[in-house]
């Protein structure tokens, strides 16, 4: 479609309400799913939630190729199929329902720049650890990733993806860095996080807003998952106020979800 | 109308017939010599005491032998003329001589008898290594294709081959060797390797397919055997942001293993414009008890009658049908489905746009039936009689045919209710052109009836290449 009829048909589909069947998905949630992809998910489920729509979560092996973009998680609102974080929050927007309506312009941009530190320091920190750290590749994400599929082909498509994300990594200067400089750069990032959220509930004011929902899905996921070393969630859990902070959200908006 | 992408994974047939020898070409033995001296030369016994070839180089003897041995046994001098042309011709179909010519004469020497001859064949063998090199345009697309032969690589009419294709959307690859008992031409053994893209826009589908097969052809009887086994590893993408979401949720990579027989009987004349004869073809796909994640029993059928009218025209029925009956609870890939319609098919139709569908995008479906009456005749008034006008032909069709799913918990009287319901049907005639003795070209005008509601219909002109029609 060219973009005059995207855009178009984005107007048109902005106009209808937001369905009961709006579903998201991601990989297979005993087996297959890894750490960063976990993380991103529970951060879109945690936003609707807070923007108080239905979504229900279905898990499929191939979501990873099903995404548009190629990135988990996708939800699928009635004939629209959009991926990531980023184009949700629009797409939302779009429909009416948005959190950081309440937000001056000073507070948004604010909000936009650790929105940006999560992703860059967060996400690629969890990636790197599941990939470029040769014992959780091998006793982790290789055997995860690979689970849906028989062999040759489950070697073929993990070796594939760890090449992948280890081209990326050398790409934006990760390559050189030791397992050690990834925790102290989690632990700076969570130090600015925590120093941001204070003694708040939530990030700006009273009322959450997206980034609240990211930086839940990326803690909360690494807080109870299990990795080779505690030593990334050990990082996290030194910072109380974060720790509470993910404890409130979770009561607030997954006291029904089962974890 | 774009190039023909295959959804077959076998390349263009290149067994040892491409070197143009047609079997419309084998005409019956010479008519030697007028009636009287035909007397003498059968009246005269003779015995064949050698039996030479000349021309050799990388070929190894004792493959020959046994295309040979049979001129020994010629009695008198018609047999001998007429063994000996059956003799060039089984050396011919081993595709490794360029040109075989055959010398009759009296035996000379030491040991020779009155009535001895020699008879020898004098071989031109083929090239090493041939090459060649098109280039390809069509459908948005161009590519540039490389092949590469090595011709009786081993000296036992071995042949390997690779075939290179580089275009402006994908690229695609294939390395095969074919190896023939010797003594046995027709029980051959082919080993393939590749990598083929395909693009299916009635699908909004792109597909990669990387694999291997094994496959090991050997008539028995009147009939020929195919065992096959392939490993496929597949991925499957949209072709567009907006395909269904039903096609896009069977994106993703799956792998195939599958054990294949195929049995076929076919006394036609010709593979294209056949005058008279069956084929019935009869195929069977067991995939996933040998590995992989696809897991289904496929069944295949075709059948076709030709009979020969008077004026030269001849009346063509032909059934083709099928079965996909997944195995192991999980529902049946795409990219397994069977498809229906356009102009190979039920003519009248879009390419493969007949049945379950999802917003615009088809499916396919697990059970199938088409069927065909042709009658072709000889363009009216016959121009360019005995030449180019003998390629084309008109014909008159009416085909039909229904695409479904079925439930497989239900018995066959439901199945075949299923199948008898919503029939699609088309009529029309056309002119058809015979390409090589592989391909055929046709232009139709159809009129498509039982049109469902989601099929996509071409009335009117139509035009259709390929190599399987209905």
């Amino acid at each position: 479609m060219s973009l005059a009829a995207e855009a178009f048909v984005s107007q048109l589909s902005a106009a209808e309400p937001w369905p009961e069947t709006a579903t998201l998905y991601q990989p297979l949630k005993e087996d297959q799913i890894l750490l960063s992809d976990c993380a991103s998910s529970l951060a879109v489920q945690a936003y609707l939630r807070m923007c108080n729509l239905p979504v229900r979560v279905a898990c499929r092996a191939n979501a990873e190729y099903m995404s548009p973009s190629g990135k988990i998680p996708f939800i699928q609102v009635g004939n629209q199929v959009v991926s990531e974080l980023g184009p949700i929050v629009q797409f939302t927007k779009a429909k009416g329902h948005s959190l950081s309506d309440g937000l001056d312009d000073v507070q948004r941009a604010e909000m936009k720049a650790y929105m940006e530190l999560v992703n860059n320091m967060l996400l690629t920190a969890e990636l790197y650890i599941q990939w470029c750290d040769d014992a959780t590749a091998a006793e982790i994400s290789r055997p995860r990733y690979s689970s849906p599929y028989s062999w040759p082909l489950s070697n073929i498509l993990a070796y594939q993806k760890q090449y992948e994300v280890r081209r990326k990594m050398n790409a934006i200067g990760w390559g050189g860095k030791t397992l050690e400089q990834v925790y102290e750069d989690v632990s700076q990032c969570c130090q600015a996080l925590s120093q941001r959220l204070g003694t708040q509930p939530f990030f700006f004011n009273k009322q959450p807003t997206e980034l609240d929902a990211l930086v839940f899905g990326h803690l909360f996921t690494i807080l109870t998952t299990r990795l080779t070393s505690t030593e990334l969630a050990e990082r996290i859990k030194s910072y109380s106020n974060l720790l509470s902070f993910c404890r409130r959200i979770e009561q607030a908006y997954f006291e029904d979800k089962s974890s | 109308m774009g190039t023909v992408h295959a959804k077959s994974l076998d390349p263009l047939p290149m067994h040892g017939r491409d070197l143009g020898v047609n079997p419309d070409d084998l005409v019956d033995a010479p008519d030697v010599a007028q009636e009287a001296k035909q007397e003498i030369l059968e009246n005269k016994d003779v015995v064949v005491q050698h039996v030479n070839i000349q021309g050799l180089g990388r070929t190894k003897e004792d493959l020959l032998g046994y295309e040979i041995s049979d001129v020994f046994h010629a009695k008198n001098l018609i047999d001998v003329m007429k063994k000996a042309h059956v003799a060039r011709q089984k050396l011919l179909r081993l595709g490794i001589f360029k040109d075989v010519e055959v010398l009759i004469d009296t035996s000379e020497g030491t040991d020779a008898l009155p009535n001895g001859l020699d008879v020898t064949f004098e071989v031109t063998e083929v090239k090493r290594l041939t090459g060649s090199y098109n280039t390809m345009v069509g459908n948005n697309e161009g590519s540039m294709v490389l092949g590469l032969k090595l011709p009786n690589m081993l000296g036992r009419a071995e042949k390997l081959t690779f075939q290179f294709s580089y275009g402006t959307k994908e690229t695609s690859y294939g390395l095969s060797f074919f190896k023939p008992q010797p003594g046995h031409f027709e029980r051959n053994l082919t080993l393939n390797l590749y990598k083929v893209t395909g693009q299916f826009p009635w699908s909004s589908l792109k597909e990669t397919d990387r694999g291997m097969s094994a496959e090991v052809n050997f008539p028995l009887g009147v009939t020929n055997h195919t065992l096959k086994w392939e490993g496929v590893w597949r991925e499957l993408g949209c072709l567009a942001r907006s395909a269904s979401f039903a096609v896009r949720e069977e994106s993703g990579h799956s792998l195939k293993s599958a054990l294949s027989h195929t049995v076929s009987v076919d006394s036609r004349n010709s593979a294209i414009f056949p005058n008279r004869g069956t084929l019935l073809r009869l195929n069977q796909e067991l995939a996933g008890y040998t590995g992989g994640d696809a897991s289904f029993l496929k069944e295949d059928v075709e059948l076709q009658f030709n009979r020969r009218l008077i004026w030269d025209s001849v009346l063509s029925a032909s059934l083709w049908g099928g079965m996909l009956y997944p195995l192991g609870g999980q529902p049946s890939c795409i990219a397994d489905r069977f498809y229906l319609g356009g102009p190979t098919s039920v003519r009248g139709f879009g390419m493969y746009s007949i049945g379950p569908q999802s917003e615009g995008d088809y499916l396919g479906g697990e059970a199938y039936w088409a069927g065909g009456l042709h009658l072709y005749t000889p363009l009216p008034f016959r121009p360019g009689k005995g030449g180019f006008g003998d390629l084309f032909r008109t014909h008159f069709f009416l085909n039909a045919g229904n695409l479904c799913n079925l439930n497989y918990g239900d018995g066959p009287r439901a199945h075949l209710q299923k199948l008898a319901e919503c029939i699609r049907w088309s009529y029309g005639a056309g002119i058809v052109l015979r390409l090589g003795n592989i391909a055929r070209l046709e232009l139709n005008y159809c009129v498509p009836m039982g049109v469902q509601s989601g099929d996509r219909i071409c009335d009117g002109v139509q035009f259709g290449a390929g190599i399987r029609f209905l």
